[in-house]
């Protein structure tokens, strides 16, 4: 049996940490192991000791996006966990360089999915982030092709990607390729951060993106020819 | 929906009490102007018959650019076609005048010019300049053709300056009107928004009001009674009820600022009523959403209480702009599909059923 992924959550509600304790516990697979529990980001060790740190946005009523950098700069993959969906704010948490971001409505549904496809460096889009997607305007937004923003759509409003995949016609991997590349065309622009060149990476070794469809920036070169160093997960 | 009619009928109404002032002016001067003029001068002509034929050709051309004016501004093939007949008909009466008194007796060139006026008047301004001009050519032609004397081209200036001047500046005079109607109408509709927006939010201020009292009489017992232990989260009833509380909570804390079309506010009311029945309703939006009209309004408002009837205990409503409108969709559990209401009002609906669950799309566009 492959190691499961190992996680950490900083979360300031004991209720919230039992919550997703629980969802881990009863994920089949058992795919998860929660290794840490902290209460603020003080709490974490300088050397990564999970694969990926399940992160309130709010502790003790401040929100911590700022502190992503230095989480991400430090080795650790970002899953953001929180009450709030202002697509403002789940931009900025992607821009800082987290993996996903999961509202805690969606907690139940998505957060083990997430830090999974988190500790691989793969795209996973909640429905509250393709929210954010169809609603950003910034001048400096990625393309998204007519395909993608289509499914982009239709996951947000709810379906699931099979049914996503019988209204446009095409396959539900076809769906999953449309969202990822979405998501992948994010990490992309914006500012630079290990774990976006990292999900970049990813994303044209899975075929996911070419790097023609990618908007160059500096580190891409450097990713491209160099993978990651980041500790590659087990699975 | 009553943000626009009254505005858009008060502005119309102006425009059109313009137009039939032009209507009367046209016809006055066709009746008493030309026809006088034909008459008084009825042994000058070689045949009076068809100068008279003439008139009477550009009387029923007048009729139908009346016709057309008052049935909207008429599209270019109609206007012209009128235009056309009126500057054939007074060109001809023209050359059939006698050569040498062909200005003193001529009765058709100020018609001709009202006429135009009438149907080119709200086409661009640049349509009517040409109509003019050409008239003018026209009976110049005649005028050359008979043999032009320095007294004669005298006279056609002095008649180009005086009917045509009018006649430029009675259009000019109109087209500012109708700017100035629909500036009023404008202001007016600003004012009928802003007071619009103020009674909705007072309505959703009220309504927020009572939903916090509900509050108090549902979900505070219901946290009380998990924190004492009374009600057990494995018991699924009490799941279902904490979702339901939940999803109002959720929508109390949306109702702010961001939600300030009167669309999500009345899904937010259709909502509410299936919430009372226990089926946990959320209502998201995406993007900056535009305005819908009210008739439309009310077939996407139908869609929401079909589905959300048919509910049995989920449903999930979203707002997204998209290119030139809105997409509002609607996943449901509801087992089957849905009788909606029929497609109009510029919204199409369509749906698709996988499984128990339906999802629905009304999709309003703009264009």
């Amino acid at each position: 049996m492959e190691q499961p992924v190992t996680a950490a959550i900083i979360e300031d509600h004991p209720v919230v940490t039992e919550g997703v304790e629980s969802w881990i516990r009863s994920d089949p697979g058992q795919r998860v192991r929660l290794v840490q529990m902290a209460r603020d980001l003080a709490g974490l060790r300088a050397v990564p000791s999970a694969d990926v740190v399940i992160l309130d946005l709010e502790l003790s009523g401040e929100l911590v996006t700022t502190q992503i950098p230095g989480l991400v700069a430090a080795g650790y993959r970002v899953v953001a966990f929180s009450g709030h969906s202002d697509p403002a704010i789940v931009m900025e948490t992607l821009d800082h360089g987290a993996h996903a971001y999961v509202s805690k409505e969606e907690g139940r549904d998505h957060l083990v999915e997430a830090v999974l496809a988190a500790a691989a460096d793969r795209p996973y889009v909640t429905r509250s982030q393709a929210r954010a997607i169809l609603a950003d305007q910034r001048p400096a937004r990625p393309a998204l092709s007519q395909q993608e923003r289509q499914a982009l759509l239709l996951w947000f409003q709810g379906m699931s990607k099979a049914s996503v995949a019988r209204r446009m016609s095409i396959s539900e991997n076809t769906v999953r390729q449309y969202i990822s590349r979405a998501r992948a065309k994010y990490a992309a622009t914006g500012r630079t951060a290990p774990s976006k060149d990292a999900l970049l990476a990813r994303a044209i070794e899975d075929g996911v993106i070419t790097p023609g469809e990618v908007t160059p920036y500096d580190s891409l070169a450097r990713t491209a020819a160099d993978p990651p160093s980041l500790g590659t997960p087990g699975r | 929906m009553t943000a626009v009619q009254p505005t858009v009928l008060m502005s119309g109404r102006y425009q059109r009490a313009f137009t039939i002032a032009v209507v009367f002016l046209v016809a006055g001067w066709h009746l008493a102007g030309a026809g006088g003029q034909l008459l008084h001068n009825r042994s000058a002509y070689g045949s009076f018959a068809f100068q008279g034929a003439m008139w009477l050709v550009m009387a029923l051309a007048i009729t139908a650019g009346t016709v057309l004016v008052l049935r909207g501004t008429p599209g270019w093939r109609a206007a012209w076609a009128v235009a056309v007949i009126v500057l054939a008909a007074s060109i001809a009466a023209a050359a059939a005048s006698p050569a040498g008194q062909m200005l003193a007796v001529n009765w058709g060139w100020g018609s001709a010019g009202w006429t135009g006026v009438l149907v080119l008047l709200r086409r661009r301004f640049v349509e009517l300049a040409c109509f003019l001009a050409a008239e003018a050519l026209g009976i110049l032609g005649v005028q050359v053709w008979d043999g032009l004397h320095r007294a004669d081209l005298a006279g056609f200036l002095a008649l180009l300056a005086w009917s045509t001047g009018a006649q430029v500046a009675v259009a000019a005079g109109v087209r500012a009107l109708d700017v100035a109607a629909g500036q009023a109408a404008a202001a007016a509709r600003s004012e009928h928004a802003a007071r619009e927006r103020a009674a909705t939010a007072e309505i959703i201020r009220a309504a927020r009001h009572v939903r916090w009292l509900a509050l108090q009489e549902s979900a505070v017992p219901l946290v009380a009674e998990l924190a004492t232990g009374t009600a057990d989260p494995a018991d699924a009833q009490v799941r279902t009820r904490c979702a339901i509380q939940a999803a109002r909570l959720r929508r109390l804390l949306a109702e702010g600022d961001e939600v300030p079309g009167s669309l999500v506010h009345e899904l937010h009311a259709s909502a509410d009523m299936a919430e009372r029945r226990g089926v946990a309703v959320e209502i998201e939006t995406a993007g900056l959403l535009p305005q819908v009209p009210g008739p439309a309004r009310r077939v996407i408002t139908d869609t929401a209480i079909a589905i959300l009837t048919a509910a049995r205990s989920r449903a999930r409503i979203t707002l997204a702009a998209v290119a030139a409108g809105i997409a509002v969709s609607f996943v449901a559990d509801t087992g089957a599909v849905v009788r909606l209401p029929v497609t109009g009002e510029g919204v199409a609906i369509e749906q698709q059923q996988d499984g128990g669950m339906l999802w629905a799309e009304a999709r309003w566009n703009s264009r």
